[in-house]
């Protein structure tokens, strides 16, 4: 039984995963910025803080409210913001040293595959990793992912979150732009901005700001910016897939919940005969459960760090952690 | 010029268009022919795939002009949004990259960076710099194809932009060390483009690399 502890930015998270890959529990709370701000690093850690205890407690609980104690206790050590990342890491090493049971880092990237491909049952598949943390497309070769493209600047995560706080749109941006966007239905010219395998989303970001200062119409902002951002990216997965010639096309990350996104991609993968593996929405977000899923596949691969070694590590590119884990069985 | 009245063979399926084979005359010729993306808001498809067929005739004749090798352009149906070219023999560099030995692949890196240097000094940028988007002929000699994602410019960041995304598709594609194959890319490089422009294009390209999410400096 693994226990993951997911802290990285705006949610706390533990979660348990048992030795056939079954997420037995998987409890988080969110915090959520006014609407209109976007997260201070200190007040998200504070609240991470504050609900770290009874988060971590109700998912070691069963249903007849005995405890469960983890074998293994893995925790986010990266990449993220540092206040937030160091909370989950003194709960990782706590309970770590008081039931003596080994220590496991996890990329919380790499995490966000291991759950989707868990999930979703792929083995080698070209990776699409949408969140506020990441924008990459990547294929495993060897030991570790290797980007394949990614964005050059702010992540599809951010230009949503951006953009929806300069509406005054209530967070997570996602959401709030993608419900507005089905209301509208002109397309506005945008900037649309791709070099190679990669996007690039601040000068398009910019634009649609200038827009809505300019009393643009909100409902067809939010749908041309969510069908220029999307098809930016589903032309460089498009190019990726036929470069790689990988059969399966794997979505994940918190962007991964949009619906349009998931048409565009879906449709891409079908576009080339790959089969399309969108994480479950549930799933998408941030939480424990991709970080004792990812945890549990490490630990089996003999990764494990002492708790003098570990540390934190805010900025961790995903071509950095070993994976020896990939292709999956 | 009118395509659809061509008779043609299918020859390749490329992420954006449909390549097939075609006779004119006594020329070969592959027609390409950029297809309707489903997934794509349909005034947005258009636009798009209106605009790189225009912009990559015109830049692929510009290489030629400029001594590059590139194919030579036969003719543009604006209308299916279509571009005939002569069509060149050979291999894939993505494919026989991997069966050479080191000096041969170094060989070959050299001279496709003189190729991109050529089309560098001519205001050309490629943008979309692949092993995949390079034809080895019978003697060896590499052509640059595919230039949908081109552009003119002399800026420094869009030619770094092109040797980023080379070095980066032969570190995702190929079991060749890549610090040895672009080093060979960059002597072939300076030799078209002079000493000054192909260090400030290096320097912007290992720039470009560093704006990835979360590179820190260790």
């Amino acid at each position: 039984m693994c226990l993951g502890i997911e802290s990285t930015a705006h949610t706390f998270g533990a979660s348990l995963v048992d030795d056939r890959d079954r997420i037995v529990t998987n409890v988080n709370s969110t915090y959520r910025p006014p609407v209109g701000v976007g997260i201070h690093p200190r007040k998200a850690s504070e609240h991470l803080a504050s609900v770290a205890d009874r988060i971590v407690k109700t998912a070691l609980s069963t249903k007849d409210s005995s405890s469960i104690a983890p074998d293994v206790i893995a925790y986010a050590a990266g990449p993220g913001l540092g206040p937030c990342l160091r909370i989950g890491a003194t709960v990782g090493r706590a309970l770590s040293s008081f039931l003596k049971r080994p220590l496991v880092p996890v990329h919380h990237g790499v995490a966000h595959l291991d759950i989707a491909m868990s999930i979703t049952k792929a083995h080698d598949p070209l990776a699409v990793l949408v969140s506020g943390g990441h924008t990459s497309i990547l294929v495993h070769v060897g030991k570790r992912w290797r980007v394949y493209g990614e964005t050059q600047d702010i992540t599809l995560g951010n230009l949503l979150d951006m953009f929806a706080r300069e509406a005054k749109l209530p967070s997570p941006g996602g959401l709030s732009v993608s419900r507005e966007a089905t209301k509208g239905e002109n397309l506005i010219k945008l900037p649309y901005t791709v070099k190679g395998n990669d996007v690039a989303y601040s000068g398009l970001l910019t634009a649609a700001a200038t827009s809505l200062r300019r009393q643009g119409n909100l409902a067809d902002l939010c749908f041309s910016l969510q069908e220029t951002a999307f098809s930016m990216l589903s032309e460089a997965v498009e190019r990726s897939l036929v470069q790689t010639r990988r059969s399966e096309v794997l979505l994940a990350g918190g962007v991964a919940a949009s619906p349009r996104l998931r048409e565009m991609i879906g449709s891409v993968a079908e576009d080339h005969g790959a089969s399309f593996h969108p994480v479950p929405i549930e799933y998408s977000g941030d939480c424990g459960a991709q970080i004792a899923c990812s945890g549990r596949l490490a630990y089996e691969s003999g990764i494990t760090v002492s708790t003098s070694d570990s540390f934190v590590t805010p900025r961790w590119r995903m071509d950095e952690v070993d994976v020896p884990w990939i292709p999956r069985a | 010029m009118d395509t659809a009245s061509l008779t043609s063979t299918p020859l390749h399926r490329g992420a954006e268009a449909d390549l097939s084979l075609a006779t004119i005359g006594p020329w070969k010729v592959v027609v390409k022919r950029r297809v309707r993306k489903k997934y794509r808001n349909p005034i947005l498809d258009e636009r798009i795939r209106h605009d790189r067929t225009i912009s990559e005739a015109s830049v692929i004749h510009e290489a030629k002009t400029a001594g590059a090798r590139v194919p030579s352009i036969v003719g543009v149906d604006i209308e299916n949004n279509a571009i005939v070219m002569t069509h060149l023999a050979g291999t894939v560099a993505r494919e026989s990259l991997d069966d050479m030995g080191k000096s041969e692949a170094q060989k070959l890196l050299r001279s496709i960076g003189e190729q991109i240097g050529l089309l560098h000094t001519a205001g050309i940028v490629h943008g979309d710099l692949t092993t995949s988007n390079v034809i080895v002929s019978p003697f060896g000699a590499p052509f640059i194809v595919d230039f949908g994602m081109s552009r003119r410019s002399v800026e420094p960041e869009d030619r770094g932009v092109d040797l980023h995304l080379l070095k980066r598709s032969i570190i995702a594609s190929h079991r060749q060390n890549p610090a040895s194959m672009m080093n060979s890319m960059i002597r072939g490089y300076e030799k078209t483009t002079g000493k000054k422009v192909a260090s400030s294009t290096w320097r912007k390209a290992r720039e470009i690399a560093r704006r990835g999410r979360y590179f820190a400096i260790r």
